[in-house]
């Protein structure tokens, strides 16, 4: 019995210890991860609104070129033409997928797509943050919602072709640009209008 | 653990732990520990070296701590012990990549809970960095992490190359490859893990 | 209604298409040594479903209800890590006590379960996908009833390859395990899509 409680202080000074490092380190760090997580954003949202962009000015460009809007709360991001982007967030199969998504003015169709983060499979699953998958969602009308189809056999106006090998990564991107659009649409006609 | 004559020559001994790391002991074929990862990441060349890099990396990092600390870490605690170690540390260099190497970060994101719960850094450190100096440690985390590495790489040359048609993205084979998709997954996987084992086990002579 | 659809849903998810062993990949080491012999499969798994069950029912609420309102999600591997110890090792301490029998034919398996993958791993998802607490016990249980099954088949296979088997000296173990392996992960493959999680 003493041996547990023994072995169970070991564990909670073992413990405490790593974490008070963790939180040191986190504390150091976090200030650069978040600029770092903003820019990633910026970017994002300037390539899926078609704006070119040189690394040393991001800011300056987004500054310049994008209107921010709100939403329900949550921002949007609108260019010249009247595209509308916002981010979306969700599960895949790993872990969270986040990009911007970019909607025709009449916010009818998908004009582009970008990811951000991706955990999924490396080679398989991560192939959904490829160009060469995401622009096959371009043009895609949104309603009623978008369909994850197998490969080579997209027809409807909704349909995107999944990845061979990666059905359930693709699935899932698919199931969160949905879920984010039913959430935010209302709220962006709204504010759009 | 060693013979006299052999502790008069630690050059000799040195060289042993690392053959036995690379080859006699192998963790995949020999030892079956890591089976998770080679499974998951072998699809690809450059995911191959990237996990193998990452592996060996906090392998020697864990057989400096573990082994360093290894007159501290009470015995009934010791598998705890190692995992909050590991964890730990990983989370940490988790954490300054990504302040300061965000694009490493991006490529490394999915291995890192992989690298976390590879049964190697667990294993190694039960059956040597608890029971053995720092140098020898680090001796036998890097021939385990190359012995690793190399069989990633082997496996994943095969999968890439049938699976896609590209070795580290150059394409390889001729334009009417059909791919075979189901060697870049799961299935895959494990027929391309058990011919390896087939292979190695026979040359090594290794009976079950 | 549509909550409990929901948690069949993913109950029969865990079980078929987004199963832990096959289609994640995770918790291979004790699924290729020790899946030689049915008792010894079906033991583990045993041991396995309690553990992961409890350990999501106990890290929930220590991340919803402790971590997230005083924002130190930061340390949430280490937490579950500490927890899974915990769990296990008051797993054995009540076992030893009140239910001696079960427990000496647990034997090593019980501490085995601390260092296998997918206990961390379903805490880890439950977060990452946000679940309720009721969809992370479903969850944990749907992960490891799958696994179970999972090792259990393998088991069965491997039992009637040692009886039939010419089956050459590279493969036998964990060579002939794998290539079994893959061929019912093959066959898990054509339940992708017929439930989304």
């Amino acid at each position: 019995m003493k041996d547990r409680l023994l072995m169970l202080l070991f564990v909670l000074v073992c413990g405490t210890v790593l974490t008070a490092a963790l939180v040191a380190v986190d504390a150091y760090t976090a200030p650069m991860i978040a600029r770092n997580e903003e820019l990633k954003l910026k970017r994002s949202v300037l390539a899926a609104l078609h704006i070119p962009f040189e690394e040393a000015t991001i800011e300056r460009t987004f500054a310049d070129n994008v209107t921010v809007g709100n939403a329900g709360g949550t921002p949007f991001y609108r260019n010249a033409e009247g595209i509308v982007a916002f981010a979306f967030t969700g599960s895949g199969l790993w872990g969270p997928v986040r990009g911007t998504l970019a909607l025709t003015p009449d916010l009818g169709k998908v004009s582009d797509l970008t990811i951000i983060h991706q955990e999924e499979t490396p080679g398989l699953g991560s192939r959904i943050a490829e160009r060469s998958h995401l622009d096959r969602f371009r043009g895609r009308s949104i309603l009623p919602a978008l369909a994850s189809v197998a490969a080579g056999k997209a027809a409807a106006d909704s349909d995107v072709d999944a990845i061979t090998g990666a059905t359930l990564s693709s699935n899932a991107l698919v199931g969160i640009l949905n879920a984010n659009l039913a959430a935010r649409l209302p709220e962006l006609k709204e504010a759009t209008r | 653990m060693s013979s006299p004559a052999a502790l008069r020559r630690p050059g000799a001994q040195t060289w042993g732990t690392f053959l036995t790391g690379v080859w006699r002991d192998h963790p995949i074929f020999s030892q079956v520990l890591g089976i998770c990862s080679s499974l998951a990441v072998s699809n690809r060349v450059e995911n191959a070296i990237a996990m193998g890099a990452g592996v060996t990396f906090v392998l020697l990092a864990t057989a400096v701590f573990i082994a360093g600390l290894r007159k501290l870490i009470p015995g009934r605690v010791r598998m705890i012990a190692y995992m909050i170690i590991i964890a730990a540390f990983v989370i940490i260099v988790d954490r300054f990549l990504r302040a300061f190497f965000p694009p490493i970060s991006e490529q490394i994101g999915p291995y890192v809970g992989l690298i976390i719960t590879n049964c190697i850094l667990m294993g190694r450190a039960e059956a040597f960095f608890i029971t053995n100096t720092v140098p020898q440690s680090l001796v036998d985390g890097l021939a385990n992490g190359l012995g690793y590495t190399m069989t990633l790489v082997l496996i994943a040359i095969i999968r890439e190359a049938v699976g896609f048609g590209t070795i580290l993205g150059m394409r390889v084979m001729g334009a009417g490859w059909v791919n075979w998709v189901v060697l870049s997954m799961a299935p895959g996987a494990f027929f391309l893990v058990s011919l390896f084992i087939w292979i190695t086990r026979t040359l090594a002579g290794k009976d079950a | 209604m549509s909550t409990f659809v929901g948690l069949v849903t993913v109950f029969i998810a865990t079980l078929l298409t987004h199963n832990i062993a096959l289609t994640y990949l995770l918790g291979m080491c004790p699924f290729i040594s020790l899946s030689k012999r049915i008792e010894t499969a079906s033991g583990m798994g045993i041991a396995v479903i309690f553990v992961v069950v409890l350990t999501a029912a106990l890290n929930w609420p220590i991340y919803n209800l402790i971590l997230v309102p005083t924002h130190s999600e930061l340390i949430y591997y280490i937490t579950f890590i500490i927890t899974i110890a915990a769990s296990v090792q008051l797993l054995e301490m009540i076992m030893e006590r009140f239910l001696p029998a079960l427990q000496a034919s647990f034997g090593i398996f019980l501490p085995l379960i601390t260092v296998n993958c997918i206990v961390l791993a379903v805490s880890l998802f439950m977060i990452i996908r946000e679940y309720g607490f009721l969809k992370s016990v479903v969850f944990a249980l749907g992960s490891s009833v799958g696994w179970t099954m999972a090792i259990v088949v393998m088991a069965a296979i491997n039992e009637k390859l040692r009886l039939i088997g010419d089956i050459p000296r590279g493969m036998r173990g964990p060579g002939i395990v794998m290539t079994s392996a893959g061929i019912i992960a093959l066959a898990f493959l054509g339940f992708a899509g017929i439930v989304s999680l």
